[in-house]
């Protein structure tokens, strides 16, 4: 759904608005021109429809101001005192304020979309950086969230063509080691795969089995070899602890015979005595016979003759104690004999408990019992621990060996698995790949062809058949964000910076801003051309001009400010359409007034405006009369080629303009007055003669020279009738050849006659009669 | 209003669903995160490798 209609503009001291100012908008016309000399306050217009859409003041920008919001409100006014206001035909509106530095528009919903020019940014795009130039369009092209996504799709294949090569290289170098494997097995199989297939399938049982069974066998036997030396050790302990008990028992006998028969039992007697006395250090008499006679000095006696005893108790200790490693070596012997049984028994166990591998070799006889035979037994069976050490070693290579294929074989078949994947994989991504690639290459090359179109197209209204509106816009592809504009001048291509003259440039940066505001949404948006047309130079002014109305009714409203002065007089004359136009004048901008609207009123209205005065002014009337009698026959000369005397600086009089329409030409006139039917909405043509108009204007142009022009005593002889006749058929005249809205007939286009915008007049004949 | 990347996402996804590169289902999802940028390489790989299986499979 479209914007609404604009009712009213309200700005209240907003730069040069001092007082209130208000800009109506009129009714179903889309195109407002606000003409007014330097210092009326256009640019305030301008700034007011910026503040209220963008929240900015561009007119500020770029004078080196920095912060420019201390300079928004006018002078004598704070900044809280800024407010304009949009009013629009639904009877909704927005207002902007400004809250310290920020516009506050409320309700935002409302807030217009406004897109504006100035004459100081016309060429802005145009010289603009290449990067910058891409800044201002990229909202029409800006893909980079799908070309982010890209540079995923493309790392993605980045990294999966590594895999891909990365599998291939496992997959040849685990091919090499296969083959290498079969070879080295003797090429068993039909080739090197089935074999490996088949080896890698083989029961790794036997050998986890056969290994622990040989190491058991391995520590059985080393259990035993230590045995020979233990036994010959135990051996001679025994023998050393029975010499030495024989010594011992030999000494003691000596000792025995060496002393007294009870000597045994005295020494015990004295043994009690002394230990009696060590708990009684001082007694009365003898504990054995009661007597005190001698108990003076007993216990020293006592030591004395117990010392004598000493020889006999050292024989005895060494007797003991021969007797007791006597014994000790006798239990060591014995186990060692049990010991030496039982490991020999596990041996045995050890070798019976596994169908030995014919490579594997056992000792000829069963291990002995008796530790005795033991020695010869591991003499005859010394190499076989070598032989087992290294069966175990092959075995263990094998197992390692089995692993490797198996390892081989997986990693083979995996990395095939995963080549065969990506081979159906990675052609896909690339297609994926190539059809984002190419899409966006689309869509953004069709968006700046659009774009370049439509600014070439606007551009050839301006400067037709000139041959320069090949405006091309092209993305760098070496850079990102990039944007160059190119042109064609006298055949070539070129960019219009460089061989396009000022003016051209200027309509170029017009046309690119037109054509970059019609994309984005025109029906709701509000464009503002502030002073443009001074640009532009003044062969092309009137084009523009068209151009501008052309363009204008595709936005929601189009407002252009201008201080160009012959538009202000050919939309007075009527020599531009302005059924679509608004044209409103500001008057002097004074500090007291701020802003002013002044009314500019076609003459003919002026006219019909002072024939129905009351009473009625002849000389006014027949002045105002005759500029615009002299109006329409200037028209109708110069259209049907009329001769007229040739004067210097081409000012021509009634007096040359009415006679040099002959008569043929004047019966040959006539203006086909298009009739609207306020019911039912029809159109129909009525056919206006335009022979006796000119004819009766002839007999009464006297009139105007006489009552209009000059003080003259003729006019006292005349009626004011005459003067004001004068004046209605120059009205009928100029009505009937000319509407106010749709202007003059001056296309040519029908091939048959001349016809304004929308064809409300018809003119005929298209050439004069011969 | 649909932003550029939009739009552009929206094409995209429709010809890869046209040419079988990914299904009907997975083209909602990848669209807005096509747009937005977010689309990480996982996030190609998977519908791109999974497209037409179903229908393998109810054939």
């Amino acid at each position: 759904m479209s914007a609404p209609a604009l009712d009213k503009l309200t700005i209240e001291h907003l730069r040069g608005s001092v007082r209130p100012f208000t800009l109506p908008f009129e009714r179903s016309k889309k195109l407002t021109v606000v003409y007014g000399e330097n210092g009326t306050g256009k640019s305030t217009v301008c700034d007011a429809f910026e503040f209220l859409g963008k929240g900015k003041i561009g007119s500020l920008e770029n004078r080196g101001l920095n912060k420019t919001t201390r300079y928004w409100h006018s002078l004598g006014k704070k900044a809280s005192d800024i407010g304009v206001t949009l009013q629009t035909r639904d009877g909704s509106q927005c207002r902007a304020t400004l809250v310290k530095t920020n516009v506050v528009t409320h309700p935002v919903a409302n807030r217009p979309q406004v897109e504006v020019l100035r004459r100081s940014q016309i060429l802005a795009l145009i010289e603009a950086t290449p990067s910058n130039r891409y800044n201002a369009i990229s909202r029409f092209i800006d893909v980079s969230g799908v070309e982010a996504s890209e540079a995923s799709l493309r790392d993605l294949i980045k990294g999966l063509n590594v895999r891909r090569n990365e599998a291939v290289a496992v997959v040849e170098a685990n091919q090499v080691n296969i083959q290498q494997f079969w070879e080295n097995a003797g090429k068993a199989g039909a080739n090197a795969f089935d074999w490996a297939e088949a080896e890698a399938k083989r029961d790794p049982g036997a050998a986890d089995a056969e290994l622990p069974a040989i190491n058991k066998l391995q520590q059985a036997y080393a259990r035993l070899i230590d045995y020979p030396t233990k036994f010959a050790n135990a051996k001679k302990r025994q023998e050393s602890a029975i010499d030495e008990l024989e010594l011992a028992r030999t000494e003691a006998q000596k000792c025995l015979q060496s002393i007294a028969a009870d000597a045994g039992e005295v020494m015990s007697v004295l043994e009690s005595a002394r230990t009696y006395l060590a708990k009684h250090p001082s007694p009365l008499h003898c504990p054995l016979c009661e007597s005190a006679e001698n108990i003076e000095g007993l216990d020293q006696r006592i030591t004395e003759r117990l010392s004598t005893f000493a020889t006999l108790q050292t024989a005895g200790k060494r007797t003991h104690a021969a007797e007791a490693e006597t014994k000790r070596a006798d239990v060591q012997l014995n186990s060692l004999h049990q010991q030496a049984q039982t490991d020999a028994a596990s041996f045995e166990d050890a070798r019976s408990a596994f169908a030995w591998s014919t490579d594997i070799v056992m000792p000829a006889a069963t291990a002995p019992a008796e530790i005795e035979a033991l020695e010869s037994w591991l003499t005859d069976s010394s190499a076989l621990p070598a032989f087992w050490n290294q069966a175990a070693a092959e075995r263990q290579d094998h197992k390692r060996f089995v692993g490797t294929l198996k390892l081989a074989l997986e990693t083979y078949r995996e990395n095939v698995e995963a080549q065969t994947d990506l081979d159906a994989l990675l052609p896909k991504l690339k297609q994926a790949l190539e059809i984002v690639e190419e899409e966006r290459k689309d869509f953004t090359d069709t968006i700046l062809a659009q774009i370049a179109a439509e600014v070439g197209r606007i551009y050839e209204l301006v400067h037709p058949g000139e041959g320069l509106n090949k405006i091309s816009l092209e993305l760098d592809p070496a850079r990102r964000a990039s944007l160059d504009i190119g042109a064609s001048f006298c055949g070539e291509a070129t960019p219009p910076q460089a061989y396009f003259s000022e003016s051209h440039l200027d309509t170029l940066g017009l046309c690119v801003f037109l054509a970059l505001a019609g994309l984005d949404g025109p029906e709701n948006t509000i464009l503002v051309l502030d002073d443009v047309l001074a640009s532009v130079d003044e062969p092309h002014v009137e084009r523009l001009i068209e151009m501008l109305y052309g363009e204008a009714t595709k936005f929601r409203h189009c407002l252009i400010t201008t201080h160009y002065r012959p538009w202000k007089h050919k939309l007075r004359w009527g020599w531009l359409k302005n059924n679509q136009c608004h044209f409103v004048e500001l008057s002097k901008w004074t500090n007291q007034q701020g802003l002013t609207l002044i009314r500019s009123i076609p003459d003919a209205e002026q006219l019909r405006t002072l024939l129905a005065a009351s009473p009625p002014a002849p000389q006014l009337v027949c002045a105002q009369a005759g500029v615009i009698l002299e109006a329409s026959l200037d028209f109708l000369t110069q259209l049907y080629e009329c001769s007229v005397p040739r004067r210097a600086g081409g000012n021509y009089t009634l007096g040359d303009l009415l006679p040099s329409m002959n008569k043929k030409l004047r019966s040959a006139l006539r203006v086909e007055v298009q009739l609207l039917d306020p019911v039912t909405a029809a159109t129909s043509y009525q056919s206006v003669a335009l022979g006796p108009i000119l004819d009766e204007l002839t007999r009464v142009a006297q009139a105007r020279n006489v009552f209009g022009c000059h003080f003259n005593t003729i006019s006292f002889d005349l009626l004011d009738s005459d003067a004001l006749g004068f004046g209605q058929k120059v009205l009928e005249l100029i009505e009937t050849l000319a509407d106010a809205e749709a202007g003059w007939p001056r296309n040519s286009k029908s091939g048959s006659y001349w016809a304004n915008s929308g064809e409300t007049r018809r003119l005929h004949p298209l050439r004069q009669p011969n | 209003m649909e932003t550029p990347a939009q739009t552009l996402a929206s094409k995209i996804t429709d010809r890869l669903t046209k040419e079988g590169l990914i299904d009907a289902s997975a083209a909602k999802v990848l669209q807005s995160k096509l747009a937005e940028g977010k689309l990480r390489a996982e996030d190609w790989q998977l519908p791109i490798e999974t497209a037409g299986q179903k229908k393998a499979v109810t054939l």
